[in-house]
């Protein structure tokens, strides 16, 4: 199978600091992946230059075999490339579904006939349908991922990038959203790629793991090795600490 | 979407029904001519809302396009002669070109500088018309337009029909799927575009609609006074509409219109204060704009009628 999404060289630098260095991975169609790393080792950047929020420097970025690098980040969503914001930014003074309906109205989605209805049930999908005609501003942190979510799905994505998904959220909440994205991936046969840095649910969510350290890729691995990866480790620890730990 | 509910409606007959009545109640001919201009900064009011209202892109020229408006019925007036129905369409055109030449270049970007692009588009027209005052007729304007009705009260019903159609179309905008993303993108650009939403695109369009209704309130006015002069694109007509606009409600395109009708008519009540009238008047939007920061009539209607929705 051909890959639907190929990151080559991408780099990007904000004058002496470079935060995204020649990023080359690819991504299966179907395939859950995670992108680990540190904070501030660059995993945003590489999302905003992904969906084109922030112009890459150099390298490009195939999506479906064209090239998403230079796009509007509206016109990359209508490709079909989706994604959430860590910090969630609703649409204050309207409605839970009235979010959603801002979503169904891309151009990608416009072809269901009432948007109203098509946005009720992506609440439903995920979880959020009682809550519909409350204003956006009642719901809780947890809530407001979930939203972030439907409204990422109303445009219709093949692929669906979530930020940090689970910051903020308590044990209490992580579980469910984490079995709402299993769901999604299974279900809609989407294809995921996902920034943490909670490493436990990180492992139990996805299949490969592409680990970042400023702004470079520095192992590309399933769950289970990427921890024993003595790179990753130093980047999480510390240096000393891991050669005290090997010792 | 959101429902016109019977409420709404009957209030809207009442007040339209009220204007209409009023000058010949009155029976004067000046006061006719007073609500003539309370109705077009009615419209002028109303057309900024839509823009500015909904997508929170606040536009400190709005007199750009009024101007525009009034100086291309002047011109087809004075320079060609036209039958003074063409200065309505001509106007909108123009209104309309203006509004993409500041629009394009500007509402790509976010920031003030749309803002900043339209107070100095107006204020760069504004001398434009004293530097080339061989074609614009400097300080003294052009005149001699011919009135499109000639009695002053038909001519005032035309404009209030003209304001009922503008209200009823920019609020029919405001409440579709098209006004839900304007207000999206007065919450924030960056999730409307998450949300494959073209931003500058609705941003744009939505400045179009605004101008071409601001340009056609330009010659209804041309073609009341009769004459247009460069004061038409000071900075003075785009604040005035502005403060209207705060006082009506702002996004609501009803209290905005309405809101124009009551400040232009307090100005005329005042006179009686003579001197101290401005006084008077800067104290009275003091008082409301520092109590009532979401404005009087909108927020005031919305609250009378809570009990009946």
């Amino acid at each position: 199978m051909s890959a639907i999404l190929e990151v080559k060289d991408l780099s990007k630098r904000f004058g002496g600091l470079t935060a995204t260095k020649n990023v080359s991975f690819s991504l299966e169609p179907g395939e859950l992946t995670g992108i680990l790393g540190p904070n501030g080792a660059g995993k945003t950047t590489l999302f905003n230059l992904l969906t084109g929020f922030i112009a890459a420097d150099t390298g490009s970025v195939l999506f479906e075999g064209q090239e998403l690098r230079g796009l509007a980040p509206h016109k990359i969503v209508n490709r079909g490339v989706a994604r959430t914001f860590q910090l969630t930014r609703p649409f204050l003074g309207m409605t839970v579904l009235e979010n959603v309906v801002v979503a169904c109205l891309s151009p990608r989605a416009r072809e269901a006939h009432d948007k109203e209805a098509r946005a009720q049930e992506l609440l439903d999908q995920v979880g959020l349908g009682v809550k519909a005609r409350e204003p956006v501003e009642t719901l809780p942190y947890g809530d407001l991922r979930r939203l972030e979510i439907a409204r990422a799905l109303a445009t219709k994505p093949d692929l669906l990038l979530l930020d940090e998904p689970f910051a903020g959220l308590g044990s209490s909440e992580i579980e469910p959203l984490a079995q709402l994205i299993k769901r999604l991936h299974r279900e809609q046969k989407l294809t995921i790629l996902l920034i943490e840095h909670k490493l436990r649910e990180f492992m139990a969510l996805v299949s490969r793991v592409i680990a970042i350290d400023f702004g470079e890729i520095i192992a590309i691995a399933p769950p289970a090795e990427i921890v024993r990866n003595p790179r990753v480790i130093e980047a999480y620890i510390g240096k000393t600490e891991a050669a005290h730990a090997s010792a | 979407m959101k429902q016109l509910s019977i409420i709404d409606l009957s209030g809207a007959v009442v007040v339209v029904a009220l204007l209409a009545l009023a000058p010949v109640l009155l029976n004067s001919n000046y006061f006719t001519g007073v609500l003539t201009v309370c109705v077009i900064y009615a419209i002028w009011a109303a057309s900024w809302d839509f823009m500015s209202g909904l997508t929170g892109r606040e536009n400190f020229g709005h007199s750009l396009f009024i101007g525009a408006g009034a100086y291309t019925a002047g011109f087809l007036a004075t320079a060609w002669y036209a039958n003074p129905w063409y200065s309505l369409p001509t106007a909108v055109v123009v209104a309309v070109a203006f509004s993409l030449i500041v629009g394009f270049p500007t509402l790509r970007l976010r920031g003030p500088y749309f803002a900043l692009a339209m107070l100095s588009a107006s204020a760069i027209m504004q001398r434009l018309c004293l530097i080339f005052w061989e074609y614009s007729g400097g300080e003294e304007g052009l005149y001699g337009l011919d009135p499109l009705i000639q009695s002053p009260l038909h001519y005032y019903w035309f404009v209030l029909a003209i304001l009922v159609a503008a209200v009823a179309i920019l609020t029919a905008l405001a409440q579709s799927h098209w006004g839900l993303l304007l207000r999206a993108i007065r919450g924030d650009e960056a999730t409307c575009q998450a949300a494959g939403i073209n931003v500058t695109f609705y941003k744009i369009a939505s400045l179009t609609i605004s101008a071409a209704f601001a340009g056609l309130g330009g010659a209804l006015y041309a073609h009341y006074q009769l004459q247009v002069s460069p004061p038409l694109f000071s900075v003075v007509v785009s604040i005035t509409v502005i403060i209207m606009v705060y006082v009506g409600g702002i996004g609501s395109i009803y209290g905005p219109a309405l809101g124009a009708i009551m400040l232009t008519l307090l100005t005329e009540l005042l006179r009686s204060f003579g001197e101290y009238r401005l006084w008077v008047y800067t104290l009275t939007l003091m008082l409301i704009l520092f109590f009532l920061p979401n404005g009087l009539i909108a927020p005031l209607w919305r609250r009378l009628t809570e009990r009946f929705r």
